[in-house]
């Protein structure tokens, strides 16, 4: 039998911070900051592109944060109702500046578009280690082809394989079906190997 | 596709295109993953694609993480800050 003065089931180290700063000790906001704020500043940059940019996303999001903490319910994990913040930051920061074109990407694109296009070898860059690979150039090359994403796909691909979120935790943070994540995630990712294959093989 | 590349244009490997992102985070049933193994093993252009596929996701999961700036960092805590002082519990 559960203990009653054993923390409910759902909790983790965030649940209880969040009931302390709730209870009045609002000091401990900054514990929240400190525990949050690098990977919502490089959400950011991978949404945005830009350090201003992602700067007020990460304040904007503290501030919505520290005004809706009252109403966070404990049943959801505090880090995807915190993205789901942070998504409408971004989205708000987007329609003021320049972004890629709004557009569907099909599966069809990405298909080879015949007999010469389909490689028979494992391309080295494929093949190698990761850490042979990965260098500062190469993540350039990620984070530009990132931000030519539409959005839709972008917000998928950064959550799922940046951020490490589940495909059910990124639905619960987008509002989508886990099968619209699996589909937009499968686009992103083939435009993204596009844009490898472009860096490497011409 | 072209029909002329009997190993590459018939059904299974688009049907198996479009699942890739799944087999590789390992949200399908295992018959369908036997399937797409067995039929990796034999096709080629599918290894290739997948191979390719897996080595992109892994690319995104390790770009490196970029430090707050420290200005940034300042000002966003003196932001808070004048919140708490503002509004005691
Ligand atoms: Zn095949």
């Amino acid at each position: 039998m559960p203990n009653p003065s054993d923390p409910p089931k759902n909790n983790d180290n965030d649940a209880e911070l969040i009931r302390s700063i709730n209870d009045g000790r609002q000091e401990l906001f900054f514990e929240l900051v400190r525990r949050y704020e690098k990977s919502l500043y490089n959400f950011g940059l991978r949404m945005c592109g830009n350090p201003s940019d992602a700067e007020d996303m990460v304040q904007d999001t503290f501030l919505n944060v520290f005004r809706y903490l009252k109403g966070f319910r404990y049943e959801t994990k505090f880090k995807n109702w915190l993205y789901r913040v942070a998504t409408s930051a971004c989205l708000k920061k987007k329609r003021r500046s320049k972004f890629a074109p709004e557009r569907e990407l099909s599966l069809d694109e990405f298909l080879p578009a015949d007999e010469s296009a389909v490689s028979k070898e494992v391309p080295s860059w494929a093949s190698q280690p990761l850490t042979q690979v990965l260098d500062e150039e190469l993540g350039g090359i990620i984070r530009n082809a990132l931000l030519e994403l539409p959005e839709k796909y972008r917000l998928v691909i950064v959550l799922r394989d940046v951020e490490g979120f589940s495909t059910q935790e990124a639905a619960e943070i987008l509002d989508l079906t886990p099968s619209n994540i699996k589909v937009r995630l499968h686009r992103a990712r083939l435009f993204l190997r596009e844009a490898l294959r472009t860096y490497y093989e011409t | 596709m072209k029909r002329n590349n009997p190993k590459h244009a018939h059904q299974g490997c688009i049907a198996l295109f479009e699942r890739l992102s799944e087999y590789i985070d390992r949200e399908l049933d295992p018959p369908t993953c036997r399937d797409i193994e067995a039929h990796i093993e034999s096709c080629k252009p599918c290894q290739v694609c997948l191979e390719t596929l897996k080595q992109t996701v892994d690319l995104c999961r390790h770009l490196q993480r970029q430090q707050v700036p420290e200005t940034f960092s300042l000002k966003l805590r003196e932001v808070i800050f004048d919140l708490v002082e503002k509004k005691p519990g």
